[in-house]
């Protein structure tokens, strides 16, 4: 990576450096109060699920829809980098603006399913599909906000990856090889949590790779 | 040795769905300030962006300080100062962090010269970039630009919004630029007294085409607007390099873009007046014949 792919992924992390706190906080609040019993437990978890896919979206929103409707793209543009450069560099840098809190997030996510007395470690596989999807999902918002200039465009995308989490929630979390085990005492990593797990992974690759495919290599940037 | 020209454009085509660039070419020396002048939607713009490289040509060559454009963009920007009227700055961090910003890229940023602007400017760096007003926005852009000391300055519409005491102190930042003489600006507007003041190239362009280019000495010793009167029963014959005829009964005003003292004798006792023409004058009547000759 040169020099100025690591200044325009610090300027990202820079300018987008108190919704990363700001986001990494509130989610750790929602887990602390999902901690305080069975009740709260529910509120906290919504909380921090909302985080989590809200921060995704306004972080994608902030650094490349508003780059364009604000047209400051135009200063990064003039720049020394091509097209290209300006899209790998945004796939790696928004990773890595969501990767921190993300893991953070999920980290606390299942290290409270698996310390929290009264909650059944077998709730644990689907807790780590559920964050596996969240990077997924949000690696498809990123993907299709640097496929499209058009803002109504990236706010359908919006409504749809959102509309996946609850999709993602009851359908998958209706699965029978996982559901039949969220109370089990212990965990079980069985084939559908592999095959979920896959799917995610390669939601993802196939997702962050495409823009390396398709938008670095446009003739004309608008 | 010959230098390498610092914009050369031959015949490019880019085609959209309700405009196309036809046929430009262009050509920029070392030194040299061209004025790139035409109406709105005359293409300035998308000249510009294929010079900067966000625009591919769909035909034609285009080479930036020797580099062609847009393979080669990488390279040529680091030379390139580019500053367009709707660029804009990062609304939440201050001047100052954008100066480090671009400090940091180029390895040739003169922080003494950006500091000599910042007070020229009366800009202020730690002030964000959200509470700057539109005047200080632009000379904000235009710091960042020229303390970076591009061998090439590419400005689109760069004065536009600005008042004229603000135009005027950027005006002359510019005419600073070109005390080193390898360094040069293309400056695309449609404000004609600017152009005229700072440029010495001037190239006029008209939906899609160019319509004409070349040193502007010479379009200010070329282009005369004469005032006649005729003897009466006296009908004046067709002549050459009269781009527009007005006649009102025995009074006629012709416009020529090759004056010669010899068109004055030619017409004889009847002239009453020789006009010089200003660059405003020059460009509305240019674009005029050039419609009239393409049959727009």
């Amino acid at each position: 990576m040169n020099t100025l792919a690591r200044k325009l992924i610090a300027k990202d992390f820079y300018l987008n450096r108190w919704l990363i706190i700001g986001s990494t906080v509130a989610g750790l609040v929602s887990l602390l109060i999902a901690a305080e019993g069975k009740v709260r437990f529910n509120i906290g978890m919504l909380s921090w699920l909302t985080t989590l896919v809200a921060f995704g979206v306004v972080l994608v929103m902030l650094s490349i829809g508003n780059e364009r409707k604000e047209r400051t793209l135009q200063f990064i543009l003039s720049l020394p980098l091509s097209h290209g450069d300006y899209v790998r560099i945004k796939v790696v840098g928004l990773l890595l603006c969501f990767l921190g809190p993300w893991a953070i997030l999920s980290a606390g996510a299942v290290t409270l399913i698996a310390v929290m007395p009264n909650l059944a470690d077998g709730l644990l596989p689907f807790a780590v599909l559920l964050c596996g999807f969240f990077l997924a999902n949000y690696s498809v918002v990123l993907c299709g906000a640097l496929h499209t200039a058009t803002e109504g465009l990236i706010t359908i995308l919006i409504i749809v990856t959102n509309m996946n989490v609850t999709l993602f929630i009851f359908m998958v979390g209706a699965l029978p090889s996982l559901n039949d085990h969220l109370h089990d005492p212990a965990p079980a990593w069985n084939s559908t949590f592999w095959t979920v797990l896959g799917a995610e992974l390669a939601t993802l690759v196939i997702t962050l790779s495409l823009p390396y495919f398709v938008a670095a290599r446009r003739r004309d940037f608008n | 040795m010959t230098q390498t020209k610092h914009i050369e454009m031959r015949n490019v085509r880019k085609a959209f769905r309700f405009f196309t660039l036809e046929d430009l070419s262009l050509d920029l020396e070392p030194g040299q300030i061209m004025g790139f002048v035409g109406p709105n939607g005359a293409g300035k713009s998308t000249t510009i962006r294929l010079l900067t490289g966000l625009l591919a040509p769909d035909a034609g060559e285009i080479r930036v300080l020797g580099h062609a454009m847009p393979a080669a963009q990488t390279l040529a920007k680091r030379d390139i100062g580019f500053v367009s009227d709707d660029m804009r700055l990062f609304g939440h961090a201050t001047l100052g962090w954008h100066m480090q910003f671009v400090a940091s890229i180029y390895p040739g940023w003169d922080e003494q010269y950006a500091r000599t602007l910042v007070r020229r400017f009366n800009l202020r760096p730690q002030q964000n970039v959200s509470g700057l007003s539109s005047g200080e926005h632009a000379k904000a852009v235009l710091l960042l630009a020229l303390a970076r000391r591009p061998r090439l300055l590419i400005l689109d519409e760069p004065t536009s919004g600005l008042d004229p005491v603000a135009r005027h102190e950027l005006l002359g930042e510019f005419m600073d630029v070109l005390r080193d003489e390898d360094r040069s600006i293309l400056f695309s507007s449609h404000n004609t007294v600017d152009v005229e003041r700072i440029s010495d190239r001037i190239t006029f362009i008209d939906r899609g085409r160019l319509v004409d280019s070349s040193d502007k000495e010479d379009f200010l010793e070329r282009w005369r607007r004469i005032h006649l009167q005729l003897p009466a029963g006296v009908a004046l014959p067709e002549l050459p390099h009269v781009v527009s005829r007005v006649q009102d009964g025995l009074f006629v005003t012709l416009t020529t873009n090759r004056f010669s003292p010899d068109l004055i004798s030619f017409l004889g006792a009847g002239v009453r007046e020789v006009q010089r023409m200003s660059l405003e004058e020059i460009f509305v009547a240019n674009v005029m014949h050039h419609r009239e000759t393409r049959g727009l």
